[in-house]
């Protein structure tokens, strides 16, 4: 189902098609993600939203064909800025796409930086991997990471640190700025600020919605939280179950329930109900019973019907397809399709 | 003056809580637990001088970012640890020093339920093996299958029903909300008086928290238990706790009502807490939220002088800096906070 | 956990076991091993032989360094092995007056190219009885070996050796076939036993041709009255070669000390890695969770053991204190403990920091209960494939010490084996079938048990990560 781009001037700078990575166990095939599809426009952050086990860390990991053996995609295509990246063997993906047209930042990453480099020298390595063009000279490379580090808040100096020096808002940033410095189109970011404090958290995304406006990138926003998307997501992806069950932009989905123009899959309302509010007093939290499927045996039908308050016939046994309700809103639902055979039912 | 068994270690209490005192479970005064780091040459000061109360069938929220001490001081209260000064107090006693007698009865009565729902349980164990240590520990239930009543009893409490379905199984066949049930069934067991929380529900999908949260309130109501839920957010103790505290840098600078610390903060890093949540409302894309704190947490093993809030709050006047450190300060209505400039901020 | 539980688990374990290879053929061998340990009194030609091992007399009717029976396969020349004949025909001849004439006739299928060692016959009865022993061949040639009157009684088992006892009346009969022949022996210098087995010709000494077919040994005896009696006499043949293993110098069956061999190896190995590892075990989860004092102590005393070398140490004791197998096995305990106590240690230190450890020191359990019922589940399977991988070098330890001739003599060992055969000239006389058997299976045994233990340890290995 094509994104409709007839009505936005830009070509999207990522398109995503059908997208299946399944991981091959020995218990099984985990199909973690089957079969999703988006555009992503220039300056537009998607924000990619579910609970654990919906697929939206492994769509992060396969934006950049990296998926961790024994996954593999399987099918679908992957489109940045023109090229595909789906078949690509892995020297091309490092040199001519990885970081130099898409870049992650990784959930957790800010634990995982080398203890015994200083940024410097991190920076250097992602750079001497990654480079594509000619190469250009250390003094030059220098200009570069400083340039970096100061967009995302940081001092010079902390190039010359060791990474257990530094707090932990200021290694996401150094995170950030190494995935930024060498220029890409698009930003994946999987769970930025879930391992932070609340202040901390505040300010990175500060940060982040600053980046934004004045790198004009396009950003995929991985997160469980709603509450963070809704801060810095232009458009929502709500997942479950390795699919996508709705599409919407930021007024879309945090509007009013029940209205068109509002949430409209039964997932993404629940999950909006059983988000507690901190400036509202909230009497009664939503919760769904049960507990999203196994992925090696999906259910037949909607993967959300067994759960679903609102299930009938039609929806346990023929999947939904997405469906674009209005201009560039999808759902994957009957019922917000307003399909005939399950109103009738 | 109410006749307690005072000990000579006991310190005064500091303030006026305007609380009913006859009601009061589990009392702190001025508790403090110092860890000596690098061989001595650091102490680390992880809770300073804390002191609240409990009531009987109360849910107190201990709310606060990372270093705050809320996790030490339940592992205090839990006596897991030993305090460097202060005294806990259970019902009008003081137990901070127990014989190992004593100590055994005193964990009958105190309970913890912790954060990782997984980590919590040894694997090897069976959900029935997990549920029936306490009773082996503490010598309840003469015969095995009157300690298998208690097990399947106290399973039907927590929803695991029919009990007999989840008894044989491991940990790990369980989903996180499941095990968090046996978690807290493993706390009931007992008929415990106060139950401690740490961070309970922050492992679950957020789908799953509310019902787990919505069980552990009811069960709570009905078996007038009182609770410590020590959490770092702030948003989901706005929903199930009575009262909150706010704790920084190992010391409460807020506590009262939910609804009188929320709607109406005055001490400037609740304030500045309070404005750091995001919430699940459209329209923030692109708004930078105003952050009313400066810098980054310091270091437990260097709180500043004075008060401890005051190198990062935007209010800080000289006052702040040289004078010693604000008692609580009681407003009425059960609210007290320890800011000396309130009144002109 | 009950039984429906071990079980359940077992048939996991069991799943995962069998997939390697390697593990399968351990088991095996250690199967065999077993089975051997406990049913080898059966099949050993020599029951009794344990307690006999260095007994003279038990052993008298076997050649002396005899090769084992197949190496005739691989020889042009077959030697005679060595058999025992039981069943005689008897024949009772009343004479009148209470005296009769007993005939206890024996027939020996003779087809070998170098006659036996020896021939015995064991006589055992009561009172004054006279006996001649007659050697009828197929040749038709007869031969009076021996005539005496024997005061015989009821416990008392007479031998009539051929080659000890006969050397006289063999001439005799040579003799009566050949005189010259018969002037050119001399009893000290002949070999009886092979005379009566070959061709009487000039070359009966030196290149003797056999006479096969089947030769007739009678057994008369003359009872004299009814208080007289001669029980059913068996012949003993000391064959050139004997057994499945040969015999060593001191004329003892090799197979059969192998086959005893194996019970004393599985329980010197068995028990030795069972008791240090468990004591290892259990110290470093003492040591490491409840540290202080206790775990200072322990640490010292692992530090201590654990850089004393074990064989000189084994040595020295050894040659100064003359310890049983009993005391040889503790001491090697003693050292042994310290193998599994450093990864337990390690192991426990990480365990301890565990949330399901701290949830039960918050219900109130002893630190005995978190030890025992917590932390060393977790180490059950490290342990088992920590036993299993001792066991080769406990094995090989006690077989030096024995080498030496420093171990305990009453007991049965291959490293024992190892050292009669080294001091008694077993290289120099080229007796391969008393060296290669011992060293052989002290190999085999090493090796199904490292083979198990690698295969646990792969299986259960010490998974630092509880989950």
């Amino acid at each position: 189902m094509s994104d409709n781009t007839a009505s936005s001037a830009a070509l999207p700078v990522l398109t995503v098609r059908d997208l299946k990575l399944h991981y091959f166990t020995s218990k099984g095939v985990v199909r973690a993600l089957d079969g999703l599809s988006f555009d992503l426009l220039p300056g537009e952050t998607i924000g990619l939203v579910g609970e654990s086990g919906c697929g939206k860390t492994t769509t992060g990991v396969a934006l950049l064909n990296m998926p961790s053996p024994p996954g593999r995609i399987v099918e679908g295509s992957i489109r940045i800025d023109g090229t595909e990246i789906v078949g690509l063997g892995d020297h091309e993906l490092r040199r001519k796409v990885r970081w130099s047209k898409i870049s992650m930042v990784f959930q957790g990453a800010m634990n995982c930086l080398t203890p015994v480099y200083t940024i410097r020298k991190l920076m250097r390595e992602t750079y001497a991997e990654h480079f594509v063009g000619e190469r250009i000279d250390a003094a030059a490379i220098e200009e570069l990471m400083r340039k970096y580090v100061t967009l995302v808040g940081l001092p010079e100096h902390v190039l010359g640190r060791y990474p257990h020096e530094l707090s932990g808002g200021m290694k996401q940033r150094v995170v950030i700025a190494m995935a930024l410095f060498l220029e890409p189109k698009v930003i994946v970011m999987d769970e930025p600020t879930t391992a932070l404090d609340v202040i901390v958290q505040a300010q990175i995304l500060n940060l982040i919605k600053r980046l934004k406006r004045e790198l004009k990138l396009s950003y995929i926003f991985i997160t469980h939280d709603l509450a963070t998307e809704a801060e810095v997501a232009d458009r929502i992806l709500v997942m479950y179950a390795g699919k996508m069950a709705e599409l919407g932009s930021n007024e879309e989905i945090f509007g009013p329930v029940g209205s068109r123009h509002g949430p409209l899959h039964p997932y993404t309302q629940k999950l909006l109900a059983s988000t507690p509010l901190l400036r509202k007093k909230v009497s009664e939290l939503a919760f769904i019973p049960g507990a999203p499927p196994d992925l090696i045996d999906p259910p037949a039908g909607c993967r959300f019907a067994p759960r679903c308050s609102f299930a009938k016939e039609k929806c346990r046994s023929v999947e939904p397809p997405v469906a674009e309700i209005e201009n560039r809103h999808m759902v994957a639902c009957w019922k917000a399709m307003e399909d005939p055979e399950y109103v009738r039912a | 003056m109410c006749a307690l068994k005072m000990s000579p270690a006991m310190p005064e209490r500091p303030g006026y809580f305007g609380y009913d005192d006859s009601n009061v479970i589990l009392e702190l005064r001025l508790l403090r637990k110092e860890f000596h780091v690098h061989r001595g040459r650091t102490i680390v000061k992880a809770v300073d001088g804390v002191s609240f109360q409990l009531h009987r069938g109360e849910i107190l929220g201990l709310v606060g970012e990372s270093g705050c001490g809320k996790t030490t001081t339940g592992k205090l209260i839990m006596k897991l640890i030993e305090p460097s000064s202060g005294a806990i107090i259970v019902d009008g006693e003081d137990r901070t020093r127990l014989p190992r007698e004593r100590e055994i009865e005193y964990r009958r009565h105190v309970q913890m339920i912790f954060q990782d729902p997984y980590a919590s349980m040894n694997p090897h164990f069976k959900v029935k093996d997990v549920l029936e240590e306490p009773l082996l520990i503490h010598k309840i239930g003469r015969t095995r299958s009157e300690r298998m009543d208690m097990v399947a009893e106290v399973m039907e409490k927590v929803k695991m029903s029919p009990a007999s379905e989840y008894m044989d199984r491991h940990p790990h066949m369980l989903s996180g909300g499941q095990r968090q049930r046996i978690a807290t069934a493993r706390t009931l067991i007992l008929k415990p008086q106060i139950i401690v929380a740490d961070e309970p529900v922050s492992m679950i999908d957020l789908s799953t928290r509310a019902e787990i949260l919505h069980l552990m309130k009811s069960i709570q109501r009905e078996m007038e238990l009182s609770f410590l839920y020590i959490t770092h957010d702030i948003s989901t103790a706005r929903f199930f706790t009575d009262r909150i505290a706010v704790m920084y840098l190992g010391r409460i600078v807020e506590i009262g009502s939910q609804d009188e610390v929320i709607d109406h903060p005055i001490h400037p890093y609740t304030k500045a807490l309070i404005a750091a949540v995001c919430e699940p409302v459209p329209g923030r894309v692109g708004i930078e939220r105003e952050l009313q704190v400066k810098g980054e947490i310091p270091s437990a093993a260097a709180i500043p002088a004075g008060c401890r809030f005051h190198p990062r709050c935007p209010f800080a006047a000289k006052e702040c800096a040289e004078l010693p450190e604000p008692e609580l300060e009681d407003i009425g209505g059960g609210h007290l906070h320890a800011c000396r400039r309130w009144k002109e901020i | 956990m009950n039984l429906r539980d071990s079980m359940e688990s077992l048939r996991d374990f069991w799943a995962e076991f069998s997939k390697v290879k390697t593990g399968l053929v351990g088991l095996a061998l250690l199967l065999a091993f077993v089975l051997l340990g406990i049913f080898g009194s059966f099949i050993v030609p020599f029951p009794g032989a344990s307690s006999h091992w260095r007994d003279i007399t038990f052993w008298q009717d076997n050649p002396q360094a005899a090769p084992p029976v197949w190496v005739n396969f691989f020889s042009a020349t077959k030697g005679c092995p060595s058999t025992t004949l039981t069943k005689p025909t008897v024949n009772s001849q009343d004479e009148g007056n209470g005296v009769s004439l007993e005939t206890f006739v024996f027939t020996y299928a003779y087809r070998y190219d170098l006659p036996p060692r020896d021939m015995v016959v064991r006589l055992k009865g009561t009172g004054q009885v006279p006996v001649s022993i007659t050697v009828e061949r197929p040749d038709g040639l007869s031969a009076e070996i021996y005539r005496d009157q024997l005061q015989l009684a009821e416990d008392d088992v007479q031998r009539v050796s051929v080659s000890r006892n006969c050397a006289q009346a063999v001439i005799e009969f040579v003799r009566g076939q050949n005189e010259d022949l018969a002037s050119t022996m001399s009893p000290e210098l002949i070999k009886p036993i092979g005379i009566l087995f070959s061709k009487l010709d000039t070359h009966v000494s030196d290149s003797p041709t056999p006479v096969k077919g089947e030769y007739k040994i009678t057994v008369t005896a003359l009872i004299l009255s009814s208080d007289f009696k001669l029980d059913k006499p068996a012949i003993s043949i000391s064959g050139y070669v004997s057994g499945l293993l040969g015999t060593d110098a001191s004329k003892r069956d090799v197979f059969t000390g192998i086959i005893i061999g194996i019970r004393w190896a599985l329980i010197i190995g068995i028990l030795t890695s069972v008791v240090s590892v468990i004591a290892g075990v259990l110290l470093g989860i003492i040591a490491a969770y409840i540290g202080g004092a206790v775990d200072w102590l322990l640490t010292r005393l692992y530090e201590l053991i654990y850089l004393l070398p074990v064989l000189p140490f084994l040595i020295v004791i050894s040659a100064i204190f003359k310890p049983s197998i009993w005391t040889l096995i503790t001491i090697i305990c003693l050292f042994f403990w310290t193998g599994s106590f450093k990864t337990v240690y390690s192991m426990t230190l990480q365990i301890k920091e565990e949330t399901f450890i701290e949830a039960s020191r918050a219900l109130g359990s002893s630190a005995w209960r978190i030890m025992l019922k917590h932390i060393s589940p977790i180490l059950l399977p490290y342990s088992f494939a920590s036993m299993a991988l001792s066991i080769p070098a406990i094995i090989v330890y006690e077989a030096s010490v024995s080498l030496l001739g420093l171990g305990d003599a009453t007991i049965v060992s291959w490293g024992q084996i190892l050292e009669a055969a080294l001091s008694q000239g077993a290289v120099i006389n080229r007796l391969w079938w008393w060296v290669v058997p011992p060293g052989l299976m002290i190999a085999l045994m090493g090796m199904s048990f490292a083979f198990l233990g690698t295969a646990l340890d792969k299986i259960l290995h010490p998974k630092l990560k509880t989950r």
